[in-house]
């Protein structure tokens, strides 16, 4: 099965288990959205997600190798 | 809102005036602007007589509305050679709106070479020797001038880099604590303080009666509402709060735009070492603070307090920019380092962004080495020993990257760009490229919609759109500027329908009588326009709104991006501005 790094930021960090990267096996075809899911992580608290540096809709297909990352509602500056 | 003060250094006289109708019911970057336009010849040298240094707490400053308490510092820059307005935190705009006060403004400048204090309160304003102040960096200055008037007093004061009055100097402002860390830090404020011979203004609020709104119940409504907007975004009620501004580190980072090595690269391998997420740990694993007000009456509560390994106090913070600019743009990964460097710069009055960017062009010319944190605090120091070195670093990038031949050198009209490559969120870029004030983020926050997810979605990496995104921005800032509110209350705004009306109904609460959605977009595009007028008599053209060139030759990894706004939809952001 294609392996996934998943990077979580900020408060979503809990649902990595204290670590802030998260490797998965996922099933060709997966989505972003699905893979949330398995991590529990509520759709709610996520507001940016990014496929390989780029921003990405929850209904974004993998197909193995992304870096996945997920932040909740993040500013600054 | 009720007092002018005109302080004239050159025969040493203070004028308290009612303000003039036309300034009456402004506050903050609104009047700051309007007066510099209508009263300072924009040809002036920055640092002559004829420039003018207007310090003015925003509209709302004082009224107990939430996160209100920013202050407004503008003149013509010594880095720009345009109008500026630099806005701060802490205490100040507080303190001199509990006085009543609408501004205070420097003019003039004396014939002797004597350093000058002024002393507000109750009273009145009054102008005395500094005597044994001179020479003092901002932390030794404070605490003299606390000894001497008590600890309810609030400072603003510059330090050795506004004493040479080097085009980086920063006016700093004490906080709650009574501890030189704010900062009006952009343009070189504090070199024109210093041209004045000005080393510090202690405002004493004691005796000061808070100004009433003329409506207080309808002030009252609006503000409730206000607040419970900001309760309900989870980023000004829980993201910053509980990480500060540095969260933005990784997901700057993660979109390639977390500019490395002075501009290079889009991003950083230190980058989680330096970031929000581990600056929150270290700072509650030292009894550090979170959660920390910059000024009293901000509900947000971004910044922290920094100790050291021995749980003894360095610095606030240290904000994103700070943290990225001596960070990731020096290639310097060691947080502790970085806070160092953030101590020294508000000691010496150093504008932190414009310094670390210094430090990154001074790296590019083989001055010191990239990633060397030992070497950047020598080069401070030679600011603090006021040696030629010394003096080109506080003079920001443009300058020292001149000295030395640098060709890479991102400043936009002599003011270095903040922490976010233009190339990969060209929103941003569109701001930088056009704001009134050089390269600065805050004018016009484009990444909200390009990265953030705030205020709508815009590709970050395509040109289209980011020309109405920025002027949106620009304009609305400009009002949120003239409040003196945070401009980190944009986030709920941008979200929340709720949120402007309730600001309209506390400014028509303030004044009386309506103020609509309408007016607060006219008073942002007033002062642009304003700001626009000033700068083209002060000679910039289009060809001043453009990037350097190596943003539109060198591709950014990883998007191998370049900046491809086509220069005729700049010119269109003022299109409003006849
Ligand atoms: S949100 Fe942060 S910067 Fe803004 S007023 Fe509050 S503490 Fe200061």
């Amino acid at each position: 099965m294609p392996r996934i790094r998943v990077n979580l930021y900020a408060s979503l960090r809990r649902y990595g288990g204290g670590s802030p990267t998260v490797e998965m096996d996922i099933a060709p075809g997966t989505t972003v959205g699905q893979l949330l899911d398995e991590l529990r992580i509520p759709s709610g608290e996520t507001r940016i997600l990014f496929v390989n540096h780029r921003a990405a809709a929850p209904d974004h297909t993998l197909t193995g190798g992304e870096r996945v990352a997920v932040f909740p509602a993040i500013g600054g500056g | 809102m009720s007092l002018i003060y005109r302080v004239n250094m050159t025969d040493l006289s203070v004028r308290a005036e009612s303000p003039p109708a036309e300034y009456a019911e402004r506050g903050g970057r609104a009047l700051t602007s309007a007066l510099l336009a209508a009263e300072v010849p924009p040809t002036c040298h920055p640092l002559a007589a004829e420039n003018k240094l207007v310090i003015a707490p925003g509209i709302l400053t004082g009224t107990g509305a939430p996160c209100s308490g920013r202050l407004s510092v503008g003149a013509k820059s010594p880095l720009t050679g345009g109008i500026k307005e630099s806005n701060s935190g802490g205490m100040g705009a507080l303190a001199l709106s509990a006085l009543g006060i609408q501004a205070v403004v420097l003019e003039g400048k004396p014939r002797d070479d004597t350093w000058y204090r002024l002393v507000v309160n109750a009273d009145g304003l009054r102008i005395e020797p500094a005597d044994g102040l001179a020479g003092l960096g901002n932390y030794d200055a404070v605490a003299r001038l606390r000894e001497e008037f008590g600890e309810k007093i609030v400072c603003l004061g510059i330090g050795p880099a506004g004493e040479m009055a080097c085009a980086a100097a920063s006016v700093a402002v004490t906080d709650i604590e009574g501890r030189p860390t704010r900062h009006a830090g952009r343009g070189g404020m504090g070199a024109v303080m210093g041209s004045k011979r000005v080393k510090a203004m202690v405002v004493d609020p004691t005796g000061a009666r808070r100004p009433q709104p003329a409506d207080p119940d309808r002030f009252k409504a609006g503000a409730k509402q206000f607040q419970a907007s900001l309760n309900g975004h989870p980023l000004t009620s829980q993201t910053l709060p509980t990480y500060g501004t540095n969260i933005l580190a990784n997901v700057i980072n993660e979109a390639g735009a977390y500019p490395t090595r002075n501009f290079r690269v889009g991003q950083f391998e230190g980058a989680e070492a330096i970031s929000g997420e581990r600056q929150h740990d270290v700072i509650l694993k030292r009894g550090g603070k979170i959660e920390h007000a910059c000024h009293r009456g901000c509900t947000i509560r971004c910044s922290r307090i920094y100790h050291d390994q021995n749980g003894q106090f360095v610095t606030k913070g240290p904000e994103y920019e700070t943290i990225w600019a001596h960070g990731a743009d020096c290639g310097i990964d060691d947080l502790d380092a970085i806070a160092q460097m953030d101590r020294m710069d508000d000691d010496l009055g150093l504008d932190t962004i414009e310094i670390g960017a210094t430090l990154a062009v001074a790296m590019e010319a083989g001055v010191i080495p990239f990633g060397d944190a030992q070497a950047a605090l020598g080069l401070l120091r030679e600011v603090q020993r006021r040696t030629p070195l010394g003096r080109l670093v506080a003079s920001g990038a443009a300058v020292l990257g001149k000295a030395y031949g640098v060709v890479r050198i991102p400043t936009v009209k002599g003011q270095a760009m903040p922490a976010y490559d233009p190339r990969a969120i060209k929103g941003i870029g569109v701001t930088y490229a056009t704001s009134t004030m050089g390269a600065d983020h805050t004018a016009g926050y484009a990444v909200t919609a390009n990265v953030l997810g705030v205020g709508g979605r815009v590709d970050p990496l395509c040109p289209e759109g980011q020309v109405d995104l920025s002027r949106n921005l620009q304009i609305a800032t400009a009002a949120v500027d003239a409040m003196g509110l945070c401009l980190f209350v944009a986030f709920a705004v941008l979200d929340d329908e709720h949120a402007l009306p309730a600001i309209c109904q506390m400014v028509s609460g303030v004044h009386g009588r309506e103020f609509t959605g309408d007016d607060f977009l006219a008073l942002g595009k007033a002062t642009l326009a304003h700001e626009r007028r000033f700068n083209a008599a002060a000679g910039f053209t289009a060809a001043d709104d453009r990037l350097p060139g190596f943003f539109h030759q060198e591709p950014l990894p990883p998007h191998d991006a370049v900046f491809d706004v086509p220069d005729a939809e700049l010119d269109q952001v003022f299109n409003f501005v006849r």
